[in-house]
């Protein structure tokens, strides 16, 4: 708890000293990301102590607002996510000092080191939270500064889109899912502390369950992307600047994730319908997530829709733990959710390092349009080492660290195939067949996008190479480090999420012994991974000792099959590539293909064009908010642009809550409602209670 | 396991080592029987091997380390997954309780790398490949889990060696027509992974028409070496677990398991010799339809093993 709260003074200094010198020197970048790069290794120096003791730690305090109290904890939960927060973190600190180094001293880049502090002090808030009002500061607070991120190049027209396309879509989230989770929650404990909601609603009210599950799945899932919320997923993350990306896409959506597990660890066995359903939507999620990404040309549009496929597995791996839950097999719970979390982490470092690797990308070409790419391997080796390990990870490849949560996940079905009875079985295999079939297409996506930026030669030759400078280069390669470190760590990871898993160990009616034991199968696969390695070690000795082994016979051209003249156009294009899958899955995702026509005896040049549009943007969205528009149109009389007019509407509007309060009063039992709060606050049943010290760093 | 056992692994990894190229031997020479003539020789792989040893390499100027790690590393993820599986015993070097997960995923390992190697040339046939060789793999994991599901059911274990092991036995005789079904996806599923025909010709020389052989077209010495052996290496350890799932041997060590084993597989690429003798590569648009029909054969032999088990 000492780590969370330096950090959170770390971050808050770090905000407030970057705002005030950004004009002064270097943008205050400086200040600014070595706090955020100190207090995201407070974070992980915090939650990995955390996660060593089984207490759980709070605190709290009064603070001048009317409602809730300044409370915190950090269980084993919150301190799994403050480990992945902090990771991410570390990383793109590093990164972008070189990203904004060149930068002009001008324009919003002063904002930027302030804005990410706020980002991060806000997400180590929210899951640090322990009372409604610190969470909710927390989330609209990350919400907010990320929608200011995500603008941060306002100047292109994509980029003020993505932005409000992402402001809208949380708080709509915010407001039809959030929001009334809590109020429900709170209305029943007639508290905002967290700590009174586990078992506020008891397994007997089925309908009560199911709708706060539901109202959560929607609130939740719309920030961390599941289909058909992703919709701002693919607009935000391709125009924020690509550590910000990194930031969202690794730790921000996951806030998502944090918050539908803590809301699962509140509410009792849910039926069994509710996990599938869950599962429904994240299998569909991760199908279409990864078809989409199949599609793309940019490659950080690419990367965020491979984003909403993540979410896809993290989502079913809860969606098994559920179902374990209401089938009370603790087995499953514990591979579900020790996968779920794994993966939460897993992705955070490998597609932090897949941003920053694409950032780089942007930063030396000026491009991230794949097809005008290629080659850049021999250019910028380290990121595209970086890149590399990236996709192997991302692919759940062995050895890397993506294998070793898909492996858990993958666990945990085959183990409900093989025990559970035949309709939950049938269920299991389904979601077995169509996880392998993510798997497989996740490697499409990533051999394509891999090989045709990084390797062969380059497409467009109007496209010039910068070098990545080192800062960024040390950036991708701490979270590269990440991924190997988790992946040969494995065993150490158990213990971790076992007591991370701790908030769940009541209502999972299973022991963290079964957890530590079951989990403890995932570290099974560490001997044959050392044979891969050295295998491959003697493979490569074996071929140095060969009598001519290490001698290279000469360099030539590639084989064209006996044409002269290759040229470097006439590469297989990304599209090519992934068009014999988009084609097999036609009637799914529906591209739009306009082929060229030939006409008359001289055809003229002519271009084919195939376009990928979202199907929930498409066919929900746009029509929905085209006639929210048509109907608001409506208003524009009461728009006069008069201030005087706007000031009689505020007058209006509170006299009208004056008058609503003095008839009916609805506000009157909040009152003692807030004296109770009060009264009750004396009789804490805090574990320790540390100094009172303010919230100052919310605020800023 | 005891240590007899575990000495007793090393003379069985040598045979399944040196197996593989007597196992193309018997595929070329079912052709060439098929098609009148006399065939190579039968060690001919194995000097084929050796030769491509002896030579030096040509490099594109468009390559770069990946060209020349991806066949190293291809192969040492399928030496990795021949201690996963059963070959010549009914047990394997390091199986554990869900070593189908790691197995799956190996063969994509190599096949990541198989496929970086081809991109990395810049050539515009090679990239052709490499676009079928994903599309294919990722069509063919759904057939390959649901088979191992069948398998996990009957046996209700997650390690490989015991999920075609002597457990299957009773099952093909209360459950026969869903192993029929696994069987046959099975064989699709080694068609595809180890690219013959009536999904690739191995035997063309038109690069358009190939998926494998076209992907390795820049590749020489050594590390051509490296990937014929794959291959063969590949198409035996599918084989086995195919006729390990065809043919469950009875519990306990027997002499005469082994050497049955070998004639198994030999069977096996006389049966793989036979189809490419009689029928022609399916047009590329019909494959998936292929891997489908397969993934399909699976299911509906999920369906049967999980219908008898409520009973």
């Amino acid at each position: 708890m000492t780590h969370v709260l330096l950090a959170l003074a770390v971050l808050a200094f770090g905000a407030t000293a970057s705002g005030l010198t950004a004009r002064i020197f270097g943008g205050g970048l400086w200040i600014g990301l070595t706090a955020a790069g100190i207090a995201g290794a407070l974070c992980v120096i915090g939650g990995w102590d955390a996660l060593g003791s089984t207490t759980t730690i709070r605190i709290s305090a009064e603070w001048p607002l009317p409602l809730g109290f300044a409370r915190l904890a950090v269980d084993g939960l919150s301190a799994w996510f403050l480990l992945v927060i902090g990771m991410v973190s570390i990383g793109a600190s590093i990164y972008s000092w070189g990203y904004f180094r060149n930068a002009k001293t001008h324009g919003p880049v002063g904002a930027y080191a302030p804005l990410v502090c706020t980002m991060i002090a806000a997400m180590v808030l929210v899951v640090c939270a322990a009372d409604v009002v610190v969470f909710l500061v927390g989330w609209e607070l990350m919400s907010l500064s990320a929608f200011f991120l995500v603008g941060f190049h306002d100047e292109d027209t994509e980029a003020r889109r993505g932005a409000w396309t992402y402001l809208i879509a949380t708080h709509l989230g915010t407001a039809l899912g959030v929001l009334p989770v809590f109020a429900a929650f709170v209305a029943r404990t007639a508290s905002t502390a967290m700590d009174g909601f586990t078992g506020a609603f008891g397994a007997s009210e089925v309908t009560s369950c199911v709708v706060i599950f539901a109202l959560g799945v929607v609130g939740f899932g719309t920030k961390a992307g599941f289909m058909p919320f992703h919709v701002w997923l693919p607009a935000a993350h391709p125009v924020a600047p690509s550590p910000v990306s990194a930031l969202m896409s690794g730790v921000v959506i996951k806030m998502g994730i944090y918050g539908l597990l803590r809301l699962l660890s509140w509410l009792p066995d849910l039926p069994i319908g509710c996990a599938i359903g869950l599962m429904t939507v994240s299998l569909l999620t991760g199908v279409m997530g990864i078809l989409y990404a199949l599609g793309q040309q940019q490659i950080k549009r690419m990367l965020a829709y491979s984003s909403v496929e993540n979410i896809g597995i993290i989502g079913l791996a809860i969606s098994v733990a559920l179902l374990g839950r209401s089938l009370q097999q603790p087995v499953l719970v514990a591979f579900g959710l020790g996968g779920a979390l794994l993966h939460v982490l897993n992705h955070a470092l490998f597609k932090g390092l897949l941003f920053l690797s694409a950032g780089a990308v942007l930063h030396d070409t000026g491009t991230g349009d794949m097809e005008r790419l290629g080659g850049l391997a021999r250019r910028t080796p380290v990121n595209a080492l970086a890149f590399l390990i990236g996709s192997v990870a991302i692919c759940a490849l062995p050895p890397l660290n993506g294998f070793v949560s898909e492996f858990a996940i993958y666990t945990g079905i085959l183990q409900g195939v093989v025990h559970l009875p035949s309709s939950y079985a049938a269920v299991f295999a389904s979601c077995a067949a169509v996880l392998a079939l993510i798997g497989g297409l996740a490697l499409v996506v990533f051999s394509k996008t891999f090989s045709v930026v990084f390797l062969g030669a380059q497409r467009d030759r109007s496209v010039s190479v910068h070098t990545t400078p080192a800062s960024m280069n040390a950036g991708m390669v701490f979270l590269a480090l990440g991924c190997v470190a988790v992946a040969s760590a494995s065993g150490a990871m158990v213990p971790a999420v076992s007591a991370a898993l701790t908030p769940f160990g009541a209502a999972a009616s299973g022991q963290a012994k079964t957890f530590v034991e079951s989990l403890g199968l995932v570290t099974r696969f560490l001997p044959p991974l050392g044979v891969l390695i050295v295998v491959a070690i003697g493979l490569l000795a074996f071929r140095r000792r060969m009598p001519l082994g290490g001698a290279v016979g000469g360099m030539g051209g590639t084989w064209g099959c006996g044409y002269a003249l290759p040229a470097t156009t006439m590469q297989y294009t990304g599209s090519s590539y992934a068009w014999k899958v988009i084609h097999s899955f036609r009637h799914v995702i529906r591209p739009k293909r306009k082929t060229p026509s030939i006409v008359g005896c001289f055809p003229s040049q002519d271009r084919l064009v195939t376009v990928m549009a979202d199907m929930a943007q498409e066919r929900i969205y746009k029509p929905v908010f085209t006639g929210l528009a048509r109907m608001f149109e409506r208003l524009w009389p009461l728009q006069h642009g008069r201030i005087q007019l706007y000031l009689i509407y505020i007058v209006a509007t509170v006299l009208i809550v004056f008058l609503v309060e003095g008839w009916s009063a609805p506000f009157a039992a909040h009152k003692n409602d807030g004296a109770t709060r009060s009264a009750g606050e004396s009789q804490l049943r805090d574990v320790q209670v540390e100094s009172v010290v303010t919230g100052g760093s919310s605020h800023d | 396991m005891t240590a007899v056992r575990a000495v007793l692994f090393v003379p069985e990894m040598l045979v399944v080592l040196a197996l593989p190229p007597l196992l193309m031997s018997v595929i070329a020479k079912t052709k060439a029987w098929f098609g009148g003539r006399v065939g190579p020789p039968w060690l001919q792989p194995y000097f084929d091997l050796h030769k491509l040893i002896q030579k030096n390499a040509v490099y594109s100027k468009t390559t770069t380390w990946i060209f020349r790690a991806g066949p190293i590393i291809s192969l040492a993820a399928l030496l990795t997954a021949a201690t996963l599986i059963p070959v010549l015993s009914n047990d394997s070097l390091l199986g554990f309780s869900g070593d189908i997960i790691l197995l799956a995923y190996l063969l994509a390992l190599g096949r990541m790398f198989t496929v970086l190697a081809a991109m990395d040339t810049g050539s515009s046939f090679e990239g052709m490949g490499a676009s079928r060789e994903v599309t294919f793999g990722a069509m063919s994991e759904p057939a390959l889990f649901l088979a191992f599901v069948v398998m996990a059911v009957a046996t209700k274990s997650l390690q490989l060696s015991e999920m075609i092991g002597p457990k299957l036995l009773p099952e093909w005789q209360i459950a026969g027509p869903a192993m029929i079904l696994v069987v046959g996806a099975l064989l699709v599923v080694l068609l595809t992974e180890a690219c013959r025909v009536p999904v690739d010709d191995p035997a063309t020389h038109l690069e358009l028409t190939m998926i494998h052989e076209v992907m390795v077209l820049d590749h020489s010495g050594p590390e051509f070496a490296f990937i014929t052996y794959g291959a063969a290496l590949k198409f035996t350890l599918l084989g086995s677990i195919l006729v390990h799932a065809a043919i469950p041997h009875p519990e306990g060590f027997n002499v005469l398991s082994p050497p049955l084993r070998v004639l198994e597989l030999g069977g096996l690429a006389v049966l793989v010799g036979a189809i490419e003798s009689a029928m022609a590569r399916f047009r590329l648009n019909r494959v998936p339809m292929l891997i489908a029909g397969a993934t399909v054969l699976s299911a509906i032999a999920v369906v049967l093993v999980l219908m008898r088990r409520t009973v």
